[in-house]
């Protein structure tokens, strides 16, 4: 194989959402002469979870209303005290220059009348959440082109190339005319979002999730089986969506005083948590969700009518026109009108995220994951409810280390062998022996993600989760996928399917009760600090995955 | 299907293909933009954004509607 086959950059980066976008600004910003490649499965200016458009920065250390003491502080309440809190504190600290340097970029940033930015509160406690306008991902999109970042757009990684112990490059799919291409790197970076289809939503739509579809859990994979660390995965988080839409509106609702009310019209979060209400850490007001439609009192919404008219057009405003326009359409074929009438809510399904929850890629204060040359940033890593601004603080962190390790190419590893197996893997799949549609695959999984690994959850259900699906993970391999486009689906179920599993390991490891609904065990009903108030590691031993406290 | 895309001010300019997140959209017979896809679509609505007619209403898979 030789050199010319390969493309050859200093920094790779795995995904062109916000954290790599502004990865790639910082990188050229510090470094003019470096290269960078960003791969991108989509089209840059409208990928990832940020995609359509962001109505806040959720977490924001504004000076003189918060300081980064008073938001770590935050954390740890949403995390129930399992975080390390250095990458928070890193997000703390560089978050309102993130807010600054995207106002400079054009983005707009209302004020009240006395000319402040309008801060609410979304957390438990402290007010962190900034209200944004403008068209976010496509300035970060024409920043990250514009800064001489070089775009691969309709290119999934999928696999990672090692040198040695050392990461070396990435292998993607071509979208457009099929082919796998080789990019050589000493410094790669996991920026390719969350698990979205993990549960199945109660439509039973696939693709209409809460979290982004098109990121389903291939950064996790890949950084697993490079050797790198998972933890959070018993963090199954779900959220109260807008009935059947799925979202968004959740942070913009609480954040602008909406209530939760029962079928009876009952602020029922008095009863559950009197002090937080509906700011109680979001397993805990989807506990009582689940307890008020348990007992018959369903079903669950969201009220408005108290609330003054202007703060209902801020609401509609931030919803409709900064985050997705099309809920306006959908609230009118519904009839449905803030002012009038509540919305109902539903429990979204399982989904796996760094940035709305504690699951991801172990990394540090600069996202490094422990393989050398190998970091993560944005919902792929575990940066606690690290939310957009956590992702651009550690896209930003990440590059600034690079810069300064500033390493050699490496020669092109392990990537001969890798994409002869790879190209052996992808024959097998159009020749599809298994002969089942990859859809009919992945909804069969993800409804046994509904029966047993969603809460309640006990050591019966999740192994039998285990054992249901073992068989489909050999037969995963004989996925048909008739062009390109189907192989890029059989790779997401693939790492669905093992984000999945890990899931339902680590929640059979974590022998406890924590995190309100997400990790409620009947058979450990009880939380226990001395024992578990720590984060379970999963790293890739020889016979499979070995599960650790981090602080037995 | 999930879109409704009026082809008589449809100019064909592909807008809508080259930025669906998720690859729903191809551009088909007669260089008119078509759902290859269907049920990857997330009702995002960036194909009727990003169309310089404004030409495509999203009328939402069916589970969901």
């Amino acid at each position: 194989m030789a050199r010319s086959d390969f493309i050859y950059t200093d920094f790779l980066i795995v995904g062109g959402g916000a954290a790599g976008c502004m990865a790639a600004v910082r990188a050229r910003e510090l470094e003019p002469e470096i290269d960078v490649v960003i791969l991108e499965k989509a089209e840059i200016s409208r990928s990832g979870a940020a995609g359509r458009g962001m109505d806040a920065l959720n977490n924001v250390v504004v000076p003189g209303i918060a300081t980064v003491a008073d938001y770590v502080e935050a954390v740890e309440i949403v995390a129930d005290g399992v975080f390390e809190p250095t990458i928070s504190r890193v997000i703390g600290e560089r978050s309102f220059g993130i807010l600054q340097r995207l106002e400079a970029w054009g983005l707009h940033f209302p004020r009240n009348d006395r000319g402040n930015y309008i801060v609410n509160q979304f957390h438990p406690k402290g007010r962190f959440l900034v209200e944004m306008r403008g068209e976010l991902k496509k300035i970060l999109a024409a920043q990250a082109i514009g800064c001489g970042a070089r775009i691969f757009n309709r290119h999934p990684v999928l696999e990672l190339v090692k040198q040695d112990e050392r990461i070396a490059g990435a292998i993607a799919l071509n979208l457009d005319c099929g082919e796998l291409k080789t990019f050589v790197a000493p410094a790669v970076l996991l920026a390719a979002g969350g698990a979205a289809r993990i549960g199945l939503p109660s439509t039973g739509y696939l693709h209409g999730t809460f979290d982004c579809p098109w990121c389903n859990g291939e950064a996790h994979k890949l950084g697993y089986e490079a050797g790198a660390s998972l933890t959070g995965f018993e963090y199954t988080a779900s959220s109260s969506m807008t009935r059947d839409f799925n979202g968004p509106g959740l942070s913009t609702f609480i954040r602008h005083g909406a209530w939760l009310i029962n079928g009876l019209g009952e602020r029922f979060m008095e009863r559950y948590d009197a002090e937080r209400l509906e700011r109680a850490p979001s397993g805990i007001r989807m506990q009582a969700m689940r307890e008020e439609i348990n007992a018959g009192r369903g079903p669950v919404a969201f009220s408005f009518s108290h609330l003054p008219v202007k703060t209902i057009q801020l609401i509609e405003d931030g919803i409709f026109e900064a985050e997705r326009p099309t809920m306006r359409d959908y609230f009118q074929r519904k009839g449905i009108d803030l002012k009038q009438q509540p919305v109902e809510v539903v429990a979204s399904e399982v989904y796996l995220c760094g940035g709305h929850g504690l699951a991801g890629l172990v990394g540090d204060g600069w996202g490094e994951t422990g393989v050398p040359g190998l970091f993560a940033a944005g919902d792929c890593l575990a940066n606690p409810y690290g939310f957009l601004p956590g992702a651009m603080a550690m896209g930003e962190a990440t590059a600034e280390r690079i810069v300064d390790r500033s390493p050699a190419r490496p020669a092109f590893g392990d990537a001969a062998p890798r994409l002869a197996r790879l190209r052996a893997s992808v024959e097998g799949h159009r020749r599809g022996a298994l002969g089942v549609a990859v859809r009919d695959f992945e909804y069969k999984f993800r409804r046994l993600v509904n029966e047993y690994v969603a809460p309640p959850k006990s050591a019966r259900k999740l192994q039998r989760f285990l054992d249901e699906t073992e068989a489909m993970t050999r037969e995963q391999d004989d996925l048909p996928a008739a062009d390109a486009h189907g192989l890029m689906k059989v790779f997401e179920a693939k790492a669905g399917l093992f984000c999945a599993r890990m899931a339902a390991r680590a929640s059979l490891f974590r022998t406890e009760s924590r995190f309100g609904l997400y990790h409620e065990r009947v058979d450990y009903p009880l939380q226990d600090d001395q024992n578990w108030k720590t984060r379970v590691l999963i790293s890739r031993g020889p016979d499979g995955p070995i599960l650790t406290r981090e602080n037995p | 299907m999930n879109l409704c895309i009026d082809s008589d001010c449809c100019t064909g300019c592909g807008a809508c293909v080259e930025h669906c997140p998720g690859h729903v959209l191809s551009m088909g017979s007669e260089n008119r933009p078509c759902e290859k896809y269907p049920d990857d679509c997330w009702y995002c609505g960036v194909c009727a954004i990003e169309c310089p007619a404004e030409c495509i209403t999203v009328i939402f898979p069916y589970l969901i509607r």
